[in-house]
């Protein structure tokens, strides 16, 4: 790369060589990440072919083979997981993408004060998913809680038993993830729309193109990469959803809302099945790691 | 990993080689990112736990085909 | 990115367009703001105001919740509190009317220490090796350099769940398990694959010139990096150093499955503040209040900064 035309012409001059400097720099997170993150991960994919159990550490472990994996991907119980996860991941991202892209288009009239209410809508996604779950379930409380009753009082449907409801408990973590998470899509569907250069509506103007035309050649096709980048990578993190949802409803109830990721925790931590659960952790990994590789794709050609 | 799009240096200097290149490599990781959607599809599906059971080896290959793919000419 | 007063002259919009905008965006806000607003008011209820039905927006206010927060208690016997004579603290007058003595202080300073500790400690050391790293990816040749910066994305996108396996085994044989210094190592690990990817994103919008300058006037290559690059930094790493704060501060999984005693942090303490049957909501409140309020003092003040971080630098400034 040409990058690097300067380093040639002006060779070490007092000190470090640019190529050791270069070392110097990188190495120490590359060996921090190896250490971290990557002999974790090999070290997972090893045990997903062993029958071992961290709750018993003298136990002589055997290499299984495939069988965890089979264990796995045969269940219907982690198949109906899956399909939790999915309603969860699809609802979620078709609501707040037609409530965040609906008040981005609104932020975007440049009303007074627009400044400081969008400030007070980004607020949410910026604490923290455990503790917001944890107080959401107050709000959720069936007679005493808020939530219920301004619904109650508007709708007048009864105490409304958000979390203890089989039918209600899936709508009590969407909406909770709608929440937080809303400015975030409208976060990117404000800079889609903001990287949108003057001339091109000052040309439909010209062309007499009215209102609805614009919208759809002009601000959509500009936006979409943003939205796709956005729901790309929410819909990544609700796939690999825990924190929020173990602290609102924990899987419950029965395993109405238990996600992937609470059923992994659950076979690891409290069944103690460490092998099967690796097999399991490395299924959800590959996949968060090729649909990551699609992110990472888009991102830098949204960037570019 | 040319994950990252083409950078400035390597636009400027677009031999026909390089032209070729990134006609060659674009198809085959659109295959690629197409093969980790539907894997992840059947992964969440409702309807067949046969496709459930065939969605890891799926994402699998799509996963590894793109770094592959991803690495083509160099 | 075009400033947001530069554009839309042409679309401008009508003034009732603008109105209706605002209302809409305002109810919104509102709608965004009444729960923590809610959980700020319930931390000041008594206990019973904070089960009444229906939920009282007017009550007297109390700070029973913050000394529940902070205090261990037991019931005791009227007339073993009468022995005690009278109360000598205004704490302790707050909780006598409930016929309890206080008996300690809780855990939960602790628990809020930890995450600050923890919390700066890893961001920190994240930011140190992330601008070391972000320079030299920046600026220097490095083979496989695009692989590498995937690698280190990629990193940052692991379910924690799956990874978390390994490192409690991994803590377990070397002693790390429930440390702050484990956890700060873990923190750093997390937050320097992000902290990387967006300082690249500054360094490389530093001119070269600059560097190029100081190199011929007799500046090693890495008195430039100290002396011009930098300085020239500081809103980048201002930005990056409280995003990973931010993460550090907010994280759950790593701190439920590896903490427990010593290094817990505050998230996994807060759904645990038990009360006499069931949770005692006002505490809970309390606690909620106090961890969530220096986050949304950092977001209000520092907006503008936060924004690269959140879309991880989509968003240009």
């Amino acid at each position: 790369m040409s990058n690097n035309n300067i380093t040639k012409d002006t060779p070490g001059l007092r000190g470090l060589s640019d190529k050791s400097l270069a070392w110097l720099f990188i190495t120490p997170t590359i060996i921090l990440l190896l250490a971290i993150n990557i002999f974790p991960l090999i070290w997972t994919i090893y045990l997903s072919f062993t029958d071992y159990r961290s709750n018993q550490p003298g136990r002589e472990i055997e290499w299984v083979g495939l069988e965890n994996y089979r264990d796995v991907l045969t269940s219907p119980d982690v198949w109906g997981y899956m399909q939790t996860t999915a309603s969860f991941v699809i609802s979620t991202m078709l609501i707040q993408v037609a409530i965040g892209f609906a008040l981005a288009m609104f932020i975007n009239k440049n009303f007074k004060g627009n400044s400081l209410l969008t400030t007070i809508i980004l607020i949410p996604m910026m604490l923290s998913p455990a503790v917001v779950g944890t107080f959401w379930t107050y709000l959720y409380q069936p007679q005493t809680g808020v939530f219920s009753y301004i619904i109650d009082f508007f709708a007048d449907v009864g105490p409304l038993d958000m979390i203890g409801s089989v039918d209600l408990a899936p709508w009590a973590i969407v909406i909770v993830d709608t929440w937080m998470w809303t400015p975030y899509i409208m976060l990117l569907c404000l800079a889609g729309l903001r990287s949108i250069p003057e001339y091109l509506y000052e040309a439909a103007e010209i062309d007499r193109a009215n209102a609805l035309q614009k919208f759809w050649y002009i601000t959509l096709p500009r936006i979409l990469p943003f939205l796709m980048l956005a729901v790309l990578f929410r819909g990544i993190e609700n796939f690999k959803m825990f924190d929020m949802v173990v602290s609102l409803t924990s899987g419950g109830p029965g395993s109405i809302t238990e996600l992937a990721s609470i059923n992994l925790k659950r076979e690891a931590f409290e069944n103690w099945k460490t092998g099967y659960s690796s097999a399991f952790a490395t299924i959800l990994f590959v996949t968060v790691f090729g649909l990551g590789s699609i992110y990472v794709k888009a991102l830098n050609k949204v960037k570019s | 990993m040319a994950n990252e799009a083409p950078t400035p240096a390597h636009t400027a200097s677009s031999s026909t080689a390089e032209r070729k290149r990134i006609f060659v490599r674009g198809p085959w990781e659109m295959a690629a990112s197409i093969l980790i959607g539907l894997g992840v599809i059947m992964l969440m599906q409702p309807l067949s736990i046969t496709l459930y059971s065939y969605s890891f080896v799926t994402i699998l290959v799509g996963t590894v085909g793109y770094i592959i793919v991803s690495h083509f000419p160099e | 990115m075009i400033r947001s007063a530069k554009m839309l002259k042409v679309g401008e919009s009508s003034g009732l367009s603008k109105w209706i905008a605002g209302i809409i965006v305002t109810f919104y806000a509102l709608v965004t703001v009444m729960p923590l607003l809610w959980i700020v008011a319930t931390s000041f209820k008594s206990p019973p105001d904070s089960i009444s039905y229906p939920p009282q927006i007017v009550f007297e206010p109390t700070l029973e919740g913050y000394v529940n927060l902070f205090t261990e208690r037991s019931r005791q016997t009227d007339e073993y509190i009468e022995k005690l004579g009278p109360p000598e603290t205004w704490y302790e007058e707050i909780v006598r009317e409930r016929n309890m003595v206080v008996t300690g202080p809780s855990r939960f300073a602790g628990r809020y220490w930890n995450s600050i500790f923890i919390g700066f400690g890893s961001t920190f050391l994240a930011v140190v090796l992330g601008t070391m790293a972000a320079y030299g990816f920046s600026r220097f040749k490095v083979p496989l350099k695009d692989d590498l910066l995937f690698f280190i994305l990629s990193t940052r996108m692991m379910p924690p769940i799956a990874v978390a396996i390994p490192i409690y085994l991994m803590y377990r044989e070397l002693g790390l398990s429930d440390t702050a210094l484990g956890m700060i190592i873990l923190y750093t690990a997390v937050n320097v694959s992000l902290a990387v990817w967006l300082l690249k994103g500054f360094v490389d919008e530093i001119p070269r010139e600059y560097e190029d300058a100081a190199l011929i006037d007799g500046y090693s290559r890495f008195q430039a990096f100290i002396k011009v690059v930098l300085p020239q930094m500081k809103a980048g790493i201002a930005a990056t150093a409280i995003f990973c704060l931010i993460f550090a501060w907010n994280e759950y999984a790593f701190a439920l499955l590896l903490t427990s005693g010593n290094a817990q942090t505050a998230p996994p303490f807060i759904p645990a503040i038990i009360g006499e049957g069931g949770l005692d909501w006002p505490a809970v409140s309390a606690g909620t209040t106090l961890f969530l309020l220096p986050i949304v003092i950092v977001t209000v003040v520092l907006r503008n900064q936060l924004l690269r971080g959140i879309t991880f630098g989509a968003v240009r400034k």
